[in-house]
């Protein structure tokens, strides 16, 4: 009986020491190391899925859509759940578009993750899905995306610029205020069963992104097809290197229509080459020829050195200064200032600079804002060329004073022009009116006062007959409109040194209407392949200038003035324009 | 030996029992209500990632179909069908246009109009805007 009782005994001392060994691993496993077995369980099912912010639109002034997103999806493919790679392939192609045979290559693999094809469209992912589950195939996974399309194509594409495969911005707006427009990606922990499906229950930390914001530009949309057709047809019929044209509120500083040529299709950005790229409003410099001529005659004036009435004798169109002859394209004696601006006398524009101090005329050509990038939130700005008064040499002063020795940028030349417009205040160009919603840029400043208002109502009056029968740019007028403005005939500098011969860049900045300006327009023409003899801005670049602007008064609804008009043209289709 | 038999007999405690039988049928109703309860778990979130991907999805198709309006009803778009004679533009007479006042200045007979299609009206629209921008 003992001997029984010892063996029960014993019995159930191995089996309390089994269950006991039994319990201290249960124990191990459920409590001690139960985080790191967690660990290794939830690494096995569990992902940070990625929740993509969405790339913010880029709107005109008036909410119209220049840049908006397309949802796609990314294909891609875990190896690792995929048994037959042929049977997936030949179910797949068909919505991939991808051949059979290539796509079960690209399936034969054991990596977790390989991206099988890119912005595939939501129904034809959605469809391959459906098909996988019908076939009961696994394998093949989504993963959200979106492609930026530009609804205007190549219209404002300098300004919009591009972005790249991954979304990132590349060119213009886009990449210039790429952290602004991108916002910040999300992410969400999840655990995914065998199927990849993911189970609710399980869902872990999740953080949702801060989706990019709107940029809403100074450009309205209207004014820049306004700007674009007009160069479209200056473009197919001069056939010039190049065509910029550039629309703003003199009083504000925000750039309306901004365009160049040869432009490109941001939609097919891989397709552009690097010359139709390029932003020549900021990335180019030129020599502005007379058009620079304001910035002399504004700096005499309000230096005190000449006023309305000072007449200045102008050589009869040939003056010996420095071992060289200085031309007029019509010879004259004694002009006055507003003469000399009317009439674009080279000699004249010289003497007044050469009445002043090196320094002084110096100050006021950095006044006007030359040889300093204005800002705009572009890439690709460059500053211009304003050499400092100890490069100078003898002949420098006077070669400023008509537009020579001295490169400028267009986006400068129509800050300088709204000096002269908006009563010498010099503003700083604007592009963005606001960065997402209820967020507003920084109201319009000036960035410094230039010229006294006394100073640029006289230049601007000066202007004025600039565009009249007598002055170099009859062709710029508009209807029902008064006009200031001034033409701008430059040699193209060669690459080794001096001009070329017959080859010009032309242009005309004005403002309208005259008395109180609502807008400034400047536009170039680059080389035009048309003889010398016609290769003016008056004549090249005034008549465009006319038919933007008198377009973009209709459209902004401006009403005509009749009475100022028709003082400014006269007799204007009796008599021959005097060009230069 | 009757008697050695009645006192080895053990009585059948039927409330202990009881007791045990309750806490155990609690606890398997317990734990039977837990898995209830997980599997509703599972199913609603199954429902909610259903949902929530229907909503993507609308969403998505939302996106696309704004996508395509703004593209249709894009300028360059517009012009080209414009070109290809697909619509055609009819210009308004100046008679049928009304045109918004500038809400701030009254005219002289101190009546602050907002819209007119009296040509009169216009015509002191227009004057008082010069005015203005003067």
């Amino acid at each position: 009986m003992r001997g029984i009782q010892a063996r029960i005994a014993v019995l159930c001392l191995l089996l309390v020491l089994i269950y006991t060994v039994f319990a201290w691993r249960l124990i191990n496993l459920q409590v001690r190391d139960h985080d790191s077995f967690s660990d290794i369980a939830s690494d096995k099912h569990s992902i940070k899925l990625p929740i993509q912010a969405k790339r913010g639109r880029i709107l005109d002034r008036n909410g119209e859509e220049l840049a908006v997103n397309i949802p796609v999806r990314t294909v891609t493919a875990d190896g690792t759940h995929i048994k037959d790679p042929a049977a997936l392939a030949a179910v797949a192609a068909p919505f991939l578009e991808i051949p059979v045979d290539e796509l079960t290559k690209k399936l034969s693999t054991q990596k977790p993750y390989v991206v099988i094809c890119k912005r595939v469209s939501e129904e034809k992912a959605q469809g391959m899905i459906r098909a996988m589950e019908g076939a009961k195939l696994r394998g093949l996974y989504l993963e959200e995306s979106s492609i930026r399309i530009y609804p205007n194509a190549s219209m404002l594409c300098h300004v919009l610029g591009f972005v790249d495969q991954s979304g990132k911005g590349v060119d213009g707006i886009e990449k210039t205020l790429d952290r602004e427009l991108s916002g910040h990606d999300g992410f969400r922990k999840i655990e995914h069963d065998r199927k990849g499906r993911e189970i609710m229950v399980y869902r872990g930390q999740e953080q949702l992104p801060e989706e990019g914001a709107d940029i809403r530009l100074t450009i309205d949309m209207g004014l820049q097809a306004i700007v674009e057709k007009e160069l479209d047809a200056t473009f197919k019929e001069l056939r010039p290197a190049g065509a910029t044209a550039i629309l703003a509120d003199p009083n504000t500083g925000e750039i309306l229509a901004l365009a160049c040529r040869p432009n490109f299709d941001p939609n097919k950005s891989n397709d552009a080459k690097p010359e139709q790229m390029r932003n020549r409003s900021i990335s180019d410099m030129y020599e502005p020829g007379s058009t620079f001529k304001i910035v002399v005659a504004s700096a005499a004036l309000n230096e005190g050195i000449v006023d309305e009435k000072t007449r200045i004798y102008c050589e009869n169109g040939q003056f010996s200064y420095g071992g060289k002859i200085l031309k007029d394209h019509h010879g004259s004696g004694d002009l006055s200032v507003s003469e000399i601006l009317m009439k674009s006398s080279n000699i004249g524009s010289a003497k007044m600079a050469l009445r002043m101090d090196d320094n002084v005329y110096y100050q006021y050509v950095r006044r006007f804002g030359f040889g300093e990038k204005t800002g705009l939130p572009l890439p690709g700005e460059i500053s211009g060329l304003v050499n400092p008064v100890h490069k100078w040499d003898m002949l420098t002063k006077t070669r400023m004073a008509m537009g020579q020795s001295v490169a400028v940028t267009p986006v400068q030349m129509v800050m300088a022009m709204s000096t002269v417009a908006n009563g010498g205040h010099l503003m700083k160009p604007r592009l963005v009116l606001s960065k997402g919603e209820g967020s507003v840029v920084r109201e319009s400043v000036p960035a410094s006062d230039a010229i006294a208002r006394k100073t640029a109502n006289f230049v601007a009056t000066a202007l004025e007959r600039v565009v009249s029968d007598q002055g170099t740019a009859p062709l710029a007028r508009v209807d029902g409109f008064t006009v200031a403005g001034k033409t701008g005939t430059a040699q193209k500098i060669s690459s080794h040194g001096g001009y070329l011969n017959d080859r010009y860049i032309v242009s005309f900045a004005g403002f309208l209407p005259a008395e109180a300006p609502r807008l400034m327009g400047l536009v170039i023409v680059d080389d035009a392949p048309i003889a010398g003899s016609a290769n003016y801005g008056g004549l090249v670049a005034a008549p465009v200038f006319s038919r933007i602007a008198g377009n973009a008064m209709r459209y902004l609804d401006i009403q005509p003035e009749s009475a100022a008009v028709m003082a400014q043209s006269g007799n204007a289709t009796t008599s021959a324009p005097v060009i230069r | 030996m009757n008697g050695n038999r009645r006192r080895t007999t053990n009585t059948i405690e039927v409330n202990f029992l009881a007791r045990c039988m309750v806490g155990v049928f609690l606890l398997a109703m317990a734990g039977l209500f837990f898995v209830y309860l997980k599997n509703q778990q599972h199913a609603v979130g199954d429902q909610i990632r259903g949902i929530q991907a229907a909503v993507r999805e609308a969403e998505v198709d939302n996106e696309s179909l704004k996508a395509r309006i703004t593209t249709m009803t894009s300028r360059g778009y517009l012009q080209r069908k414009l070109d290809e004679g697909y619509i055609k533009l009819e210009p308004i007479r100046d008679t049928a246009m009304a045109r918004i006042t500038p809400a701030v200045p009254a005219d002289p007979d101190g009546i602050l109009r907002t819209a007119s299609r009296d040509p009169e009206s216009r015509v002191g629209a227009g004057a008082s805007q010069r005015s203005i921008s003067r």
